[in-house]
């Protein structure tokens, strides 16, 4: 998977990459569903999402944001995604199964998406994004 | 790690101006020297940062517990001149009003052997974790209330008795919440948590009075020697975050829009009199209202708990104190012997007001308000009173908790869970957590310790060791 863990004090920090904007944009939602629970089954839910931010920065914390808001609500465990950018236009199909108490009861609960040194460069024809999650 | 850091005291460092560009006022950091091994510079750039922008007064203050934080420092403290200063979610944080109380019982360390059994009971009994809800999912109409009435809602309904609000710091109601920028989402997300514990840090711990070290004092706050207590510490759950993450986005819009200069993005702020700083301010101040009834709902629970099984009064666990350690208030501070209105911004900071402010209960007005530093797990609290000093060096506030020096990660592949918990119930502590990877994540030794934290803020003067409490069990999300 694209993405790394890297040493921060307080919270989790990841740096996650991809070879177009849409696969930076999975790599991130892919490591913040890896943090939040251990277990994740493939399953039954899908949740369409449509999101329009002025910048890919933005777009990007409106959708990990977005993400954590929708897991909470509707009590899923996201375990893949499917994105289609288009200008600064995002939508997405998020899927995965329903929250156990039994099962996911020890994740992890991230209060929000840092907006600290989220930007995205491009390298060598590479995408990449440093992406802290405030626990 | 001091570096270019001047040494004012032995507790005490200043951050001159110039260690970045633009600083309107000098920074001052509480720390000794042991503990500044461990200083990050990233957390002293951060206090720094704070310091340039508009309106601060006085200093950009570190306590001792500082380390790097969203925007602000964790630990950090800003003034802000009402009338031409900002206000910043970065100077509070997501989880805005977590906080720390303490409620005393009537039961002797010597007369109470069933800690497990207590233990297992409230792990059962109150909600834990991610995606646990509370016993009852409010209505839209009750969540109104209890984001505009905070712990006085919960005690109206039930779930408390009358001396409790007089016990919370602002009485547990901050009077300025603005409910109508609270958004359906925060709504969505505080319905069904309104007495759930969450996970990470907070947790729910059984103590006991280990040392007094100050008799008047602890006589005046009710607790003595070897009494059962039992520390609460967690915040205003998916609400509070939210309110935080919808806001921010307003407010970097606002930077831009007033053309504030600001070194860090996270630093995002607007004047404190904006329409986009009001909204911002009233919708902290009702999560932070949900966050005082959010506590006093797992405080009933704890209570009926005792009562039940040990045969406790109900009335007779009385709340010592509660309060915030991520807030920002508007309050009055003499600056260079003229009072000015201030919004105060604490970010992982406990308010530590001296005696004779009206601000605390009036029975205590000669001693300070009580102020909670919570130990991490396995690892001694404090009770400590506040000072004058407090008042006149740091707005009146003092130091949070341990204070991370090592992270989750790095704690997780160099401690396990299983063998924590063993250790921890050799020492007699029993720990009950949703999993034994939140155990390894919050390992004592990831924390600097307490006492070296409280010891600092002791000698500072910022605020003066009453009691120390020492774990019994504990649950954890």
């Amino acid at each position: 998977m694209p993405f790394e863990e890297l040493n921060h004090t307080a919270d989790y920090l990841y740096r996650c990459s991809g070879s177009t904007i849409e696969e930076l944009f999975t790599s991130a939602a892919m490591a913040m569903f890896s943090l939040m629970f251990d277990e994740r089954d493939k399953g039954p839910v899908k949740i369409d999402i449509e999101l329009e931010s002025e910048d890919f920065e933005t777009l990007l914390y409106d959708l990990l944001s977005e993400l954590i808001f929708i897991s909470e609500v509707e009590r899923v465990v996201f375990s893949g995604i499917k994105i289609i950018i288009e200008n600064h236009s995002l939508r997405a199909v998020a899927t995965g199964e329903r929250f156990s108490m039994d099962k996911h009861g020890g994740g992890t609960e991230i209060k929000g998406i840092s907006r600290y040194g989220m930007d995205i460069e491009q390298k060598d024809g590479k995408y990449q994004v440093d992406v802290i999650f405030d626990v | 790690m001091f570096g270019e850091l001047k040494k004012i005291s032995e507790v005490e460092w200043e951050v001159q101006r110039g260690y970045v560009e633009d600083m309107a006022v000098p920074g001052r950091i509480f720390l000794s020297e042991h503990l500044g091994e461990n200083l990050e510079l990233g957390a002293v750039k951060q206090l720094a940062n704070v310091a340039t922008l508009p309106g601060i007064v006085s200093y950009s203050l570190g306590m001792p517990d500082i380390h790097w934080g969203y925007g602000f420092p964790i630990g950090g403290v800003g003034a802000f001149d009402i009338e031409n200063g900002i206000i910043s979610p970065g100077g509070v944080g997501f989880d805005i009003n977590c906080g720390v109380r303490l409620i005393s019982t009537p039961l002797k360390r010597d007369d109470f052997s069933a800690i497990k059994r207590l233990i297992n009971t409230l792990f059962a009994t109150v909600p834990t974790g991610v995606g646990n809800v509370a016993p009852k999912k409010f209505t839209d109409n009750e969540l109104e209330d209890i984001m505009n009435e905070g712990a006085s809602w919960a005690v109206k309904e039930g779930y408390g008795i009358p001396d409790d609000v007089h016990s919370c710091e602002e009485n547990g109601m901050m009077k300025d919440a603005d409910t109508a920028f609270v958004s359906t989402k925060a709504r969505q997300r505080g319905r069904p948590q309104c007495g759930t514990l969450g996970s990470g840090n907070h947790f729910l711990e059984i103590q006991y009075a280990a040392e007094i070290m100050d008799e008047e004092a602890a006589k005046k706050f009710g607790i003595e020697k070897d009494q059962i207590c039992f520390m609460i510490h967690c915040g205003s759950r998916g609400l509070g975050h939210q309110v935080c993450t919808d806001h921010i986005k307003d407010i970097e819009n606002a930077t831009k829009k007033y053309g504030i200069k600001i070194p860090d993005r996270q630093l995002a702020c607007a004047p404190v009199k904006s329409p986009e700083g009001e909204a911002y301010f009233g919708a902290m101040a009702a999560s932070a209202n949900y966050a005082w009834a959010n506590r006093q709902m797992i405080t009933h629970m704890v209570r009926e708990i005792f009562e039940r099984d040990f045969g406790v009064d109900y009335n007779e666990m009385k709340l010592i104190y509660d309060v915030t350690h991520n807030v920002a208030k508007f309050e009055t501070h003499e600056v260079d012997g003229r009072k000015m209105d201030l919004c105060v911004h604490r970010k992982g900071a406990t308010r530590a007001f001296g005696p004779g402010s009206p601000e605390i209960p009036h029975n205590l007005t000669d001693v300070g308000q009580p102020v909670i530093i919570p130990g991490s797990m396995g690892t001694s609290s404090y009770l400590l009173k506040g000072t004058q000093t407090a008042m006149e060096k740091t707005f009146g506030s003092t130091c949070h908790g341990a204070g991370r020096i090592a992270s989750r990660s790095s704690a997780k592949k160099s401690h396990s869970g299983a063998d924590i918990r063993q250790d921890l119930l050799n020492k007699g502590i029993y720990v009950r957590a949703t999993s034994n990877k939140v155990i390894a994540e919050e390992a004592p030794d990831v924390y600097k310790p307490s006492s070296e934290v409280v010891d600092i803020v002791h000698l500072a003067g910022l605020s003066m060791k009453v009691a120390r409490l020492e774990p019994l069990g504990v649950i954890k999300g």
